[in-house]
């Protein structure tokens, strides 16, 4: 009796509070499907007939950016999987002198804010004669990324088995077919969970883009938002389905890989 | 002598697995951060005039009427940001957590975080929407509700707009602090919640005397990572008000940004990233002696 009673607040509030977050993207969905006049006669419900057509004129204004955002955020999972791998493989498996200090560096930059060294590097890559290019976008984010990513990965390999290592040395296998072979194929979870740390990271940039780009030919897509236009019959609808679609890849990763999207997260947020 | 033997035989390659990420780190942090650093010293306007000023940078900006609004600014993210963090998650991550059926449970759990999947920029857009002037979500829910009077420019008027930034996300639980919570409810060992059910606790009870103590250690977490973040609050008030307005909304970090890349004194606005990193420096310094500490106490 008790139970059932509580049971009615509990879920109550529940349904509140997930009614009042999903809200704006409830929102957001069917207005997208609206052209002015119907949002101006039916402002908070569904109203027919959808117009499906908003999504396919913000999508060709978006196109091309979505492919410059994409490029550029895979090069930098890349990046950083690569050279984050290599440093926790060379903390894990050698002993060298200064290998502390080595580590200390790498980790004391996840305590330097990107607004401090937002300046000196866009004058640095200017400089670099890399602005409006790919590269100007994909290397001070994968710097960024890296500090946390080896981190995340030192610990990881810490984990392996050392008799599998020490067996395959035995063997007399090279250092570059053990980390190849062994190591990476064993680290796929933490890969995954660097990887999707950096692919949001780098879909979400917002500022540096904003610095280090003007013009079209290097937009990504992030930067494109605010320039959607639908004519005066499609109003704000065609803005907000290029809302829409500008998310929609993430939607789909976090779909089809919602563990490690989480941990990512949350370690992201954590820093360890 | 068999040890430098043995170190140039194998403990070299090392170095070598280091190289890539040095070179990164190195072209684009290291030398950065010195020369944001060296840059907060001179009078620099990013191109031809260049000046050694000492500390005149700094003595201009304690005297700066916009850098204490910008510090003032913050201090009210940063205190309505843990305020909210530290109730409103935690309440949805318990309720979450004692719904008894595993897939409603999950189920919740991933709608609740949707917020976390959308890129921020389309956060803030959108909020930016429901703010609106004219045709705005909120205005359009107050008219229908009768409250016309209760309309406003909500991002553009200077009572309102720092709150309305406050409100973005409302009600707040679409984030990492609620998984956080959750982690932590469900590393708590469930006899503990037998011996609470023996003991007859009702569900507020259960709150303060079980879970509240349990979870207090994600409870810091997130006051720490709550006061970091909200201290440098940048892209959402670029995004929805660009700090006006007036300087009813700046932060120090999109004040740099403003004196470095509209008025070009990036002399200056290194300066206020430098004040900001030894602010952030210090709090840094002060969780991991106190907060950390009494950890290890209890």
């Amino acid at each position: 009796m008790n139970k059932k009673l509580l049971a009615v607040p509990h879920f109550g509030t529940l349904a509140l509070l997930l009614a009042l977050t999903l809200f704006p993207f409830y929102m957001l969905l069917v207005s997208s499907l609206k052209y002015t006049e119907q949002a101006i006669h039916n402002f908070w419900g569904v109203a027919f007939p959808l117009h499906l057509d908003n999504y396919s004129v913000a999508f060709k204004q978006i196109a091309p950016f979505i492919g410059n955002t994409a490029l550029i955020s895979t090069a930098i999972v890349v990046g950083v999987v690569i050279i984050s791998s290599l440093a926790a493989y060379s903390f894990v498996r050698f002993d060298y002198p200064g290998k502390q200090l080595f580590f200390v560096l790498i980790l004391s930059l996840m305590m330097i804010p990107g607004y401090l060294i937002l300046i000196p590097q866009f004058l640095l890559v200017q400089k670099l004669d890399m602005l409006n290019t790919y590269q100007g976008q994909i290397f001070p984010p994968m710097a960024f990324g890296a500090a946390m990513a080896t981190f995340l990965m030192k610990t990881f390999f810490e984990g392996l088995p050392k008799s599998l290592l020490e067996a395959a040395d035995m063997e007399g296998a090279g250092e570059r077919q053990i980390f190849l072979r062994i190591v990476i194929p064993l680290s796929l979870p933490i890969i995954a969970t660097v990887a999707i740390i950096n692919f949001l990271a780098g879909w979400n940039n917002y500022i540096w883009p904003l610095v280090a780009t003007n013009g079209d030919a290097v937009k990504p897509v992030i930067l494109a938002l605010s320039t959607i236009t639908g004519n005066m019959d499609q109003g704000i609808g065609v803005k907000l389905a290029g809302y829409i679609i500008s998310s929609f890849p993430l939607l789909l990763l976090f779909i089809v890989a919602t563990k490690p999207f989480i941990s990512g997260v949350t370690s992201g947020a954590v820093k360890g | 002598m068999t040890n430098t033997a043995r170190f140039f035989r194998r403990q070299w390659k090392g170095y070598i697995f280091l190289l890539p990420i040095f070179l990164v780190l190195g072209t684009f942090k290291y030398i950065p951060f010195f020369n944001a650093v060296k840059m907060s010293f001179y009078d620099w306007n990013g191109a031809n005039v260049k000046e050694f000023v000492g500390f005149d940078n700094f003595v201009r900006l304690f005297q700066d009427d916009t850098f204490y609004a910008s510090l003032k600014n913050i201090g009210i993210f940063t205190v309505s940001g843990v305020l909210i963090q530290l109730t409103v998650p935690l309440l949805a991550a318990v309720l979450v957590f004692h719904v008894k059926q595993l897939r409603l449970q999950n189920l919740l759990k991933v709608w609740f975080v949707v917020p976390l999947v959308i890129p921020s920029i389309v956060i803030y857009l959108t909020w930016q929407w429901i703010f609106a002037g004219e045709y705005g979500v909120l205005n359009q829910l107050l008219e229908q509700l009768g409250l016309e009077s209760w309309t406003h420019a909500w991002l553009g008027e200077s009572k309102t707009a720092i709150w309305s930034i406050v409100f973005v996300n409302f009600p707040w639980i679409g984030g990492i602090t609620f998984l956080l919570y959750l982690a932590g409810l469900m590393s708590i060992p469930s006899e503990l919640f037998e011996v609470a059910k023996l003991d007859g606790m009702n569900a507020w009870q259960r709150f303060i005397r079980l879970e509240l103590p349990l979870v207090r250690s994600q409870v810091k977490l997130v006051m720490v990572l709550t006061i970091i973040n909200q201290i440098q609050s940048f892209e959402n008030v670029l995004v929805l008000t660009n700090g006006g307005p007036g300087d009813k909304t700046i932060t120090p970090a999109l004040y740099l940004y403003t004196k470095g890349f509209s008025y070009s004194e990036m002399g200056y606005a290194s300066a206020i990233g430098l004040v900001l990193f030894i602010i952030l420096l210090l709090l840094t310094l002060i969780n991991n002696k106190f907060v950390k500490n009494t950890d290890k106490i209890d």
